[in-house]
C-alpha cells in the first residue's frame, strides 16, 4: 500500500524534496550571507573553459572578416581615393599657379604705383612666334588700350622689347634678344655708350663699345634714352662676358628681365623719365636700389619728357626690318613715331 | 486535477515520448547556459531571451516525464544560480524546477507541437517562471521584485517566438522511432 502510494505520488514527492533542498539552501545561504563558494566555483570552473574558447573563436572569425573578407571594397576605395588624390594634385598646383600669378601680378603692381608719374599699362604674354628664330611674343592689349608702335615693354626686372606691330585687341613684342633688335645702352660705370641688339642667342650684345673701354663682367647696362623708345635709365641686364674683338669688342648681355619667361608686362606708353622723382640723386647713389626695383639712375636721369621724334622712317631699326642698320650711340635705334594724344604724358 | 499531481501515467499511454541521443540533453542545457553567460558581455539584447528557460520547457514537454523535466530545471537553475554574480543558488533553480515539472506535466496533456501552442507555453512558462522568482525574493529574501511589467511582457513575447523557432530546431535532434 505504502508503496503504490509512493509509486503514484513519485513525481510529487521528487518536486517536494527538490524544493525542500533548495530552500534550505537559500535559508542556509542567508544565514551565511551568500556564502555557497563550492556551487559557483563548480558552475564557473565548468562554463568559463568554453567561454574562453568562445571569446577566441570570435576574435578569429573577427580577425577573418576584418582582414580579409570586410575588405572586399578596398579596391574600389582605393581606385576612389586615387582619384581624390589626383584630382586634388591638380587643384594643388592649380593654387600654386595662382599663387605665383598673384605674386607676379603683385610685384607689377607695386612696380606701377612706385612709378604713378608714367602712364603704365600692364599686359599678359598670350602668345609666342610660330618661328623659333624669331624673338617675339603677342600680348593681350592692342589698339584699343592706346598701344602704339615702338613703344617700350619692361617688366620690373628690366627692359624686355618693344611693339612692334599693334592689332586692335593684341600687340606683338620683338624682345630685345632678337637679332632684329636694338636698345640704346649705357654702361653704368663707364658710362660709355652702345647698342644691346640680339643675336639670335638668349643673350644679346652690346654694339660699338671700342676695345678701349674698360668693361669688366657683372657690370650694369642701363637705357640711354637715345632710341627715344625707353627712357634713360632702365635696367637692361648685367655684362656677362667682355672681349677685344676688331673694331669693337664683343660684350655678352645677361638680360635681367627673364625673356623666356614672361608671363606679365607693363608697357611704357610714354617716354617720361621713370625716376624722375629722383632726380637729383646720382647714379652712384642709386645703382643698390637698381639691382631690386629695376630702374637705375643715371647722372642724367632727371632729364624731362622725352618727345619722341616727328615722323617715322628718319632713322633705322630694328623694328622695321633692318638689322643691318648700324645703330650708333647717341641717335635713335628706331623709328620715331607720331606721338598719339592720348599717349602724351603730361609735360611737367 | 489527479493529472496534475500524476501526469506520468497517463501520458506514455496516449502521447508520444520523444527520444534523444545520448548526451544531446545535457549538451544542449549545457550549451544554453554558456550561451546566455557568454551573449551576455555582448550587450543587453542578449537579456531578451531565456535560453536555460527554454530548454527547459522545451526537454519538459518533450520528454514528458515530470521527475526528470524537474530534476533538469533544478540542474539548469542551480547553474544560472551559480554562473550569477550575486542570486542566491537556488532561487532559478526553485522556479525552474516547477517549470520543468509543470511543462512535464503540460506536455503529457496537450499538442506541444504547433507552433500556435508552443509560441502560447512559451510565453506562460516565462511569466510564470518570473512569478515564482518574485515570489521566492518576496518570500524567502525579503527582496522587492516585480511580478510584472511592461518590460517582461516584451521579453516574454521576444522569447516565445524566440522559442519557436529553437525548438523547430532542436526537433531534429530526436531520434527517430
Amino acid at each position: 500500500m505504502v508503496d503504490l502510494v509512493i509509486s503514484r505520488h513519485r513525481p510529487l514527492a521528487v518536486l517536494a524534496a527538490a524544493l525542500f533542498a533548495q530552500v534550505l539552501l537559500l535559508a542556509f545561504q542567508i544565514k551565511r550571507d551568500h556564502d555557497v563558494r563550492l556551487i559557483r566555483y563548480w558552475a564557473a570552473a565548468v562554463v568559463t573553459p568554453f567561454e574562453r574558447f568562445g571569446t577566441w573563436s570570435l576574435s578569429k572569425v573577427g580577425g577573418v572578416w576584418t582582414g580579409y573578407i570586410a575588405l572586399h571594397g578596398a579596391r574600389a576605395e582605393n581606385a576612389r581615393l586615387r582619384s581624390e588624390l589626383a584630382q586634388l594634385q591638380l587643384r594643388n598646383r592649380e593654387l600654386e599657379s595662382e599663387a605665383l600669378e598673384a605674386q607676379r601680378l603683385s610685384a607689377l603692381l607695386n612696380f606701377r604705383e612706385t612709378h604713378t608719374e608714367a602712364p603704365l599699362l600692364a599686359a599678359q604674354v598670350i602668345g609666342a612666334s610660330a618661328d623659333p628664330a624669331s624673338h617675339t611674343l603677342v600680348l593681350n592689349r592692342g589698339e584699343r588700350d592706346h598701344v602704339r608702335r615702338n613703344m617700350g615693354v619692361i617688366t620690373p626686372d628690366g627692359v624686355v622689347g618693344k611693339i612692334v606691330e599693334v592689332f586692335p585687341t593684341t600687340s606683338q613684342v620683338l624682345l630685345m634678344s632678337d637679332k632684329d633688335s636694338g636698345v640704346g645702352a649705357l654702361l653704368a660705370e663707364t658710362r660709355t655708350h652702345g647698342v644691346v641688339k640680339g643675336s639670335g642667342d638668349p643673350d644679346p650684345r652690346v654694339d660699338y663699345v671700342v676695345n678701349d673701354e674698360k668693361v669688366h663682367p657683372g657690370e650694369m647696362i642701363v637705357t640711354s634714352g637715345e632710341d627715344r623708345i625707353f627712357p634713360k635709365g632702365l635696367l637692361i641686364g648685367t655684362v656677362a662676358s667682355a672681349k677685344d674683338g676688331n673694331p669693337f669688342q664683343n660684350i655678352r648681355v645677361q638680360p635681367a628681365a627673364r625673356l623666356d619667361r614672361l608671363e606679365d608686362v607693363l608697357i611704357l606708353l610714354t617716354q617720361q623719365d621713370l625716376s624722375e622723382k629722383k632726380g637729383s640723386e646720382t647714379a652712384d647713389s642709386a645703382a643698390p636700389a637698381a639691382k631690386t626695383s629695376g630702374i637705375v639712375q643715371t647722372g642724367a636721369l632727371s632729364a624731362p619728357l622725352v618727345r619722341p621724334a616727328t615722323s617715322p622712317g628718319t632713322s633705322s631699326s630694328g623694328a622695321n626690318g633692318s638689322a643691318s642698320s648700324p645703330i650708333k650711340p647717341g641717335a635713335g635705334i628706331s623709328p620715331a613715331v607720331s606721338p598719339q594724344p592720348q599717349m602724351s604724358a603730361p609735360q611737367n | 486535477m489527479s493529472y496534475m499531481f500524476n501526469p506520468g501515467a497517463q501520458s506514455e499511454a496516449n502521447i508520444e515520448v520523444h527520444k534523444y541521443y545520448s548526451g544531446t540533453v545535457v549538451a544542449v542545457c549545457f550549451l544554453a547556459l554558456v550561451l546566455q553567460a557568454f551573449l551576455h558581455k555582448f550587450g543587453p539584447w542578449a537579456e531578451l531571451v531565456d535560453l536555460p528557460l527554454l530548454v527547459t520547457v522545451y526537454f519538459g514537454v518533450s520528454r514528458r516525464n515530470p521527475v526528470s523535466g524537474l530534476l533538469l530545471g533544478a540542474a539548469i537553475g542551480i547553474l544560472q544560480d551559480g554562473l550569477s554574480h550575486d542570486n542566491p543558488i537556488g532561487l532559478f533553480g526553485i522556479a525552474k524546477t516547477l517549470v520543468g515539472y509543470l511543462a512535464s506535466s503540460v506536455g503529457a496533456r496537450i499538442d506541444t507541437e504547433h507552433p500556435a501552442s508552443r509560441f502560447a507555453l512559451i510565453f506562460l512558462f516565462f511569466h510564470f517562471h518570473q512569478v515564482v522568482l518574485a515570489a521566492t525574493e518576496h518570500v524567502l529574501l525579503n527582496h522587492a521584485a516585480p511580478f510584472f511589467t511592461f518590460s517582461l511582457l516584451w521579453n516574454s513575447l521576444a522569447t516565445a517566438a524566440f522559442g519557436v523557432v529553437l525548438f523547430a530546431l532542436l526537433d531534429r535532434l530526436r531520434r527517430q522511432s
